[in-house]
C-alpha cells in the first residue's frame, strides 16, 4: 500500500467505529479543525509534550490543566493503525495516556507518517521494552450490557475527533 | 454458590429457567445477536488460517508453560511489578486481601475478571473489611442485584432493560426508566466518582505477555483503563494458562478474540501494561502487584484435557450452543458456563461436584466450530462423558439399560427379537404407566429401517 492509501484505510476503518476523523495538509489547516471540532467547548485540556502540541493554537482562556474535569483533550498520540483505525496512545515521553480518556471528547492528532498499516507492523516493533502503558483506541466508549443496546460513551469519551495531518 | 461437596443441581435448575418467560426471551435475543455478528466479522477472513495459527501458539505455550511462566514472572519484576504465585483459590484471595489491609485500603474498584469470580474474591473482599465496586457496567448490574454472571462476556446477559431500570430506582434512588441510554448515564455518574477517589483498582487479564511481561486488557467501555491507571495501586489477577510467547504474536488473537466475542473487529480500548510508572512517565499505577493462579492447572495441563487451557474466554461456544441458549448461564451453577464452562468446571471442580453438567450437550459439536483457537470442545465431552460413567456416577438404571442394549445390539437374532417384543409390548407400558417418560418417546416404527432397505 502507497502512504496515501494507509491514510485512506484508516480514515475509513475509523469512521466505521464512530470515530470523526478529518485530514488536513498542514499547520494552518489542522488549527482551524480544532476550532471546528471545539465550537461551544470551555475547557480544553492540551500538553504540550511533543513540537506539534506546543505549536498547537489555542486561546488561553480555553485552556484547563484539569484532565479529570476538562470538557475535551486535544493530544498528539503516538501513532495509529489502518487495519483497525485504532489510535495508539503511549505513555512514552511523559505523555498522560488517562487524559484522553477522562473528558467526554477527544481530539486525537494523529501525524500522517506514523500510521501503521497492519497490527502486525506496529506490534513487531514494540521489543521486549515496551512503555508502561500503551493503549489501542478504536472509536468511542461504548457498551452493549443492558439488551445489548449500543450505548456510546459509557466510561470514557462519547466523542473521538481524529485529525490526520 | 453451592456448597462445594454437593453435584450440581442442573436438571433441577434448568427446568426452573425453561419456566422462566423473561429469561428465555433475554437468551434468544442476546445469543441470536451475537451469533449473527460475529457469523459477519469472520464471513470476509483467512478465518481457518488464523484459527490454526492461533491454535498452534496457544499448544506450544502449554507444552512448556512452567518455562513461559516463569519467563513472564522475570519480565514482570524487572519492569517493576511484584509477582505472586497463587496454587489455590484461598491463597489467591489471601494474597489480594493482605495487599489491600496492609496499605489500609477499604474500597477498590473493579474490572470485569471472571478468575476473580472463580476464586470468589468479592465476597472475600467484603468479609475482610473491604469494599468492591464492580465497574464494568453488566458486572455493576449484577452486583448491586446480589447475583453473578450468566455469560462469560455479557454478564447481564439474562435482565432485560425493565428489570434493570426497577432495579436502579430501587438501589439508586433514581427515577424508573428502561432507556439504557439513561440507564448507562446514571451508571457512569456514580462509577466515574468512584474511580477519581479509588487509591486501588483490581483487573484480570485476557493476555500475559512472557518475554516482556506486560498484562494485556481488552475492554469496550473504558473501566479496565480507568481501573489500572488511575489508582496508585493496581491488582492484577490472572490464571497461569493466558501466556502467550512475545508481543508479536499479540495481533493473530486480537484479530479473533473480539470477532468471535461481539462480532467486532477490535474492542473499543485493548491495554498493554508492563510494569510500574517509570521516572519521567505520567501514566501508569506506581504499584503493581501480578498474582497467578494455578488452581489445578498445572496438572490440567500435563493430562489428557490439556487442550482445554487453549481457551481464550471468548464465549462464542456459549452463544452456539443450544442447551446454553435455552436455560441461560445461571442453570450451570458454576462460574464458567456453556460448553467451555462444563468442561472447565469438571476439570477444576472435580466429577463428584460437577457431573449432572455432563448433560447439558447435544453433542451436535456447533461449540467445536465456532472456536476460535481451536479447542476440541465435543471431543473433551464425549471423553468426560466416558469418564463419568467409568467412575459411576451415571445412575444404576441407566448403567443397567446401557449394559443390555450392549448385550442385545451385539447378536443380530436378539437385536431383532427384541425388536419385535418392543413393538408389541409398547402399548401396554405405555398404558400401564400414564404420563412417564414412555410417553415423551418415539413409538417403536411398524417396519425397521433395516427391513426397508433389505
Amino acid at each position: 500500500m502507497t502512504r496515501d492509501e494507509i491514510i485512506e484505510r484508516f480514515i475509513q476503518n475509523a469512521a466505521n467505529v464512530a470515530a470523526e476523523p478529518v485530514r488536513v495538509r498542514n499547520e494552518e489547516e489542522l488549527n482551524q479543525a480544532l476550532v471546528d471540532v471545539l465550537a461551544g467547548v470551555d475547557a480544553v485540556y492540551c500538553p504540550a509534550v511533543t513540537d506539534r502540541e506546543k505549536a498547537i493554537v489555542i486561546p488561553d482562556h480555553l485552556r484547563t490543566d484539569d484532565y479529570v474535569n476538562a470538557a475535551a483533550c486535544v493530544e498528539e498520540v503516538f501513532g495509529a493503525i489502518a487495519e483497525t483505525g485504532s489510535l495508539i496512545c503511549s505513555s512514552q515521553g511523559g505523555k498522560i495516556v488517562q487524559a484522553g480518556l477522562l473528558p467526554p471528547h477527544h481530539v486525537a492528532v494523529v501525524s500522517a507518517e506514523n500510521i501503521y498499516e497492519s497490527l502486525d507492523d506496529f506490534f513487531s516493533t514494540l521489543g521486549e521494552t515496551p512503555p508502561t502503558n500503551v493503549t489501542l483506541e478504536t472509536g468511542p466508549s461504548r457498551t452493549a450490557d443492558i439488551e445489548l443496546t449500543l450505548t456510546i460513551g459509557v466510561h470514557g469519551p462519547g466523542r473521538l475527533s481524529i485529525i490526520v495531518i | 454458590m453451592n456448597s462445594a461437596h454437593m453435584s450440581i443441581p442442573f436438571r433441577e435448575n434448568s427446568v426452573k429457567a425453561l419456566g422462566n418467560a423473561t429469561l428465555r426471551a433475554a437468551m434468544k435475543n442476546a445469543t441470536g445477536v451475537f451469533t449473527v455478528k460475529r457469523a459477519d466479522a469472520v464471513s470476509s477472513v483467512p478465518l481457518e488460517e488464523w484459527r490454526e495459527e492461533a491454535s498452534q501458539t496457544r499448544l506450544k505455550v502449554l507444552e512448556n508453560l512452567p518455562h513461559y511462566v516463569d519467563e513472564f514472572e522475570s519480565n514482570a519484576r524487572r519492569a517493576g511489578a511484584s509477582v505472586h504465585r497463587a496454587a489455590g483459590s484461598q491463597e489467591a484471595r489471601e494474597t489480594v486481601s493482605s495487599i489491600l489491609r496492609d496499605r489500609g485500603i477499604a474500597k477498590v474498584v473493579k474490572s470485569k475478571s471472571m478468575v476473580s469470580e472463580e476464586i470468589h474474591l468479592n465476597s472475600h473482599l467484603e468479609q475482610n473489611g473491604i469494599a468492591v465496586v464492580e465497574t464494568d457496567l453488566g458486572e455493576y448490574i449484577i452486583q448491586i442485584a446480589g447475583e453473578h454472571p450468566s455469560h462469560i462476556i455479557v454478564p447481564a446477559i439474562h435482565k432485560d432493560r425493565r428489570q434493570v431500570g426497577a432495579l436502579f430506582a430501587e438501589k439508586l434512588a433514581c427515577k424508573y426508566t428502561d432507556d439504557p441510554t439513561v440507564l448507562t448515564a446514571i451508571a457512569k455518574q456514580v462509577l466515574r466518582q468512584e474511580f477519581v477517589s479509588a487509591r486501588a483498582g483490581i483487573s484480570g487479564a485476557n493476555f500475559a505477555v512472557a518475554d516482556s511481561g506486560t498484562i494485556v486488557l481488552f475492554t469496550n467501555e473504558g473501566n479496565g483503563r480507568m481501573c489500572t491507571s488511575l489508582p496508585e495501586l493496581h491488582i492484577a489477577v490472572l490464571s497461569i494458562e493466558k501466556m502467550v510467547p512475545t508481543l508479536a504474536d499479540l495481533p493473530k488473537f486480537i484479530r479473533l478474540l473480539p470477532r468471535s466475542a461481539t462480532g467486532q473487529l477490535i474492542t473499543s480500548y485493548m491495554s498493554l501494561i508492563t510494569g510500574t510508572r517509570r521516572p519521567g512517565e505520567s501514566t501508569g499505577a506506581k504499584e503493581l502487584h501480578i498474582v497467578l493462579l494455578d488452581n489445578g492447572r498445572s496438572t490440567i495441563v500435563n493430562g489428557e484435557y490439556r487442550e482445554m487451557l487453549k481457551c481464550i474466554r471468548c464465549g462464542a461456544c456459549l452463544n452456539a450452543c443450544p442447551v446454553y441458549r435455552m436455560v441461560g448461564g445461571h442453570a450451570y451453577g458454576s462460574t464458567y458456563p456453556g460448553p467451555m464452562g462444563i468442561v472447565l468446571t469438571t476439570l477444576l471442580e472435580g466429577m463428584n461436584r460437577a457431573h449432572p453438567l455432563l448433560d447439558a450437550t447435544t453433542l451436535c459439536g456447533a461449540c467445536g466450530e465456532v472456536c476460535p483457537v481451536k479447542v476440541p470442545l465435543p471431543q473433551l465431552l464425549r471423553r468426560l462423558r466416558e469418564q463419568r460413567a467409568e467412575e459411576g456416577f451415571t445412575p444404576r438404571a441407566e448403567q443397567a439399560g446401557m449394559s443390555g442394549f450392549g448385550l442385545v445390539s451385539r447378536n443380530p437374532t436378539v437385536f431383532r427379537l427384541g425388536q419385535t417384543v418392543a413393538r408389541a409390548f409398547w402399548p401396554i407400558a405405555a398404558a400401564l404407566n400414564p404420563g412417564a417418560a414412555i410417553k415423551r418417546l418415539p413409538v417403536p416404527a411398524g417396519r425397521t429401517f433395516q427391513r426397508r432397505m433389505s
